[in-house]
């Protein structure tokens, strides 16, 4: 069975490509343009992962977190990261908020699908 | 020889022809009861009148401008001339006299317009400097980071391509040898980007410091599995470590910084796997990166850390000659001192010493 990632990401233009390469790794995956539509998709469809922008408009990566944090239908979805920021602080942020990795913008995709393979197999 | 004698010159004489305006006021009652030639002047201006000024106008003008009265107070006021969109700009003393029972009140007042023109004026010029200053670094912060977007989509792009040849087995090494090239600019161009959004934060002294305890270790395994994992020429960051950990008081965003540039410098300038040494001894901690590259050139080392400079061996490796001028700059920040030792052909080793703060070498 496919496993499903979420994918929350507010530029058209990079989720595409993501839920294409994903896909060619048998992924099945979801898109979300911002953190309240992927709260949304999370509680419709229960993915095995998430994958997540953090500034992105109505709400943002970190209260997104937040919200998956305190829902007890959503708290042991793993979520990653994609930051643009390499500030120590904005990564340190996202792990405190809950995240359980993260990736830097550009990034290679095998470094990323490295992560995902250690939440799901 | 006799000594001379002194005069006692009249009192009008004497404050009457002063260039400053000096007007005197009795005390309770807010009579003027004096003002000199300059004062008349002054306020002859200030009522924007061509009759002559009379001391009962003085005392409703004065009764304006006297929002303090009390010994020895000086104070700045704004007076608009009636008539006229312009006005004046006073420094206004106020000095009691006691003469016997009664009470005096002298004010001093000067001119001071041209010289509050001329501060408002730099004070405008400085804010909108600031201003412009703010708006050159938010513009190069927003352009660096902004840059990442269709960095990245280009990126993401490129793996897509070359995941779907692999799949289809049709990635020939002429595809592979190519994608590697973009993927490879790419990179580096993002380097790039951050080492200018850096400088131009240090350059416009726009840099914040958050000292704090900072555990190295910690910050060496983050820059690890950050930048230096997964490496297509499966090279890795050997990190060697002796004596008892403890933190040292550092900005850490700083610190792996300083530690990214060094290590990347490490792979870029060598095709060994990098060292990485952190030496805790019992007053400081000494941290070492070393590689067996090309090496630096004896006379490009004393010009090493300039903004733009690059060793004279380094032609076709890809470089702004900004990161070591950076990791200078962060190194000495956090009070730290930076050595080079180099060989050409056998390699360099960067030495940075951070010496423990008081409380933390006790704490140890």
């Amino acid at each position: 069975m496919n496993r499903t990632i979420l994918l929350i990401e507010d530029k058209p233009t990079l989720s595409d490509t993501l839920k294409s390469l994903l896909e060619l790794y048998q992924y099945t995956v979801i898109v979300a343009a911002n953190g309240a539509e992927g709260v949304q998709q999370a509680r419709l469809n229960h993915p095995d992962l998430v994958i997540s922008d953090i500034y992105m408009p109505v709400l943002n990566g970190y209260d997104m977190l937040e919200q998956f944090k305190q829902d007890v239908t959503l708290c042991n979805i793993p979520v990653i990261m994609l930051t643009a920021k390499t500030e120590i602080e904005e990564i340190d942020m996202a792990l405190q908020k809950g995240a359980d990795g993260y990736v830097t913008k550009p990034f290679v995709f095998k470094n990323l699908h490295a992560i995902i393979k250690k939440f799901i197999h | 020889m006799k000594p001379q004698q002194s005069i006692i010159m009249p009192y009008d004489l004497l404050i009457g022809t002063l260039p400053c305006p000096v007007v005197v006021q009795q005390h309770p009652q807010s009579q003027v009861i004096y003002a000199n030639e300059a004062a008349k002047a002054l306020f002859k201006q200030l009522i924007n009148t061509k009759r002559e000024v009379l001391l009962s106008d003085i005392k409703i003008i004065l009764h304006d401008i006297c929002q303090t009265e009390g010994n020895g107070t000086t104070f700045e006021t704004r007076q608009p001339i009636p008539g006229k969109n312009t006005h004046l700009w006073l420094e206004v003393t106020t000095t009691t006299v006691m003469q016997g029972k009664d009470q005096y009140n002298v004010f001093t007042i000067i001119d001071i317009s041209a010289r509050k023109t001329k501060e408002l004026s730099m004070i405008q010029s400085l804010e909108k400097e600031k201003s412009l200053h703010e708006m050159k670094s938010n513009f190069i912060s927003m352009a660096s980071h902004e840059f990442k977007t269709p960095l990245t989509a280009i990126s993401s792009t490129i793996d897509l391509l070359e995941t779907k040849l692999q799949m289809d087995n049709l990635l020939n090494p002429f595809y592979q040898h190519n994608i590697s090239k973009i993927s490879s600019e790419i990179f580096k161009l993002n380097t790039m980007l951050d080492e200018i959004l850096t400088l131009s934060t240090i350059v416009s002294n726009n840099i914040e410091i958050k000292k704090q305890a900072v555990d190295v270790e910690q910050v060496i395994a983050d820059i690890k599995y950050q930048y230096f994992s997964e490496r297509k020429d499966d090279r890795v960051l050997n990190v060697q470590v002796s004596g008892a950990p403890r933190k040292i008081y550092a900005d850490k965003n700083q610190l792996s910084k300083i530690f990214t540039n060094l290590v990347g410098n490490a792979f870029k300038y060598s095709t060994d796997n990098p060292v990485l040494k952190l030496q805790f001894l019992k007053n400081k901690l000494v941290i070492r990166v070393m590689d067996k590259g090309v090496g630096i050139p004896p006379q490009d080392i004393p010009y090493l850390f300039n903004s733009f400079y690059r060793g004279s061996n380094v032609d076709g490796i890809e470089g702004t000659g900004l990161g070591l001028s950076i990791v200078k700059d962060f190194v000495e920040r956090n009070n730290g001192t930076i050595l080079v030792e180099s060989e050409e052909n056998k390699g360099t080793s960067f030495t940075i010493v951070f010496k423990y703060p008081p409380e933390i070498t006790a704490q140890a």
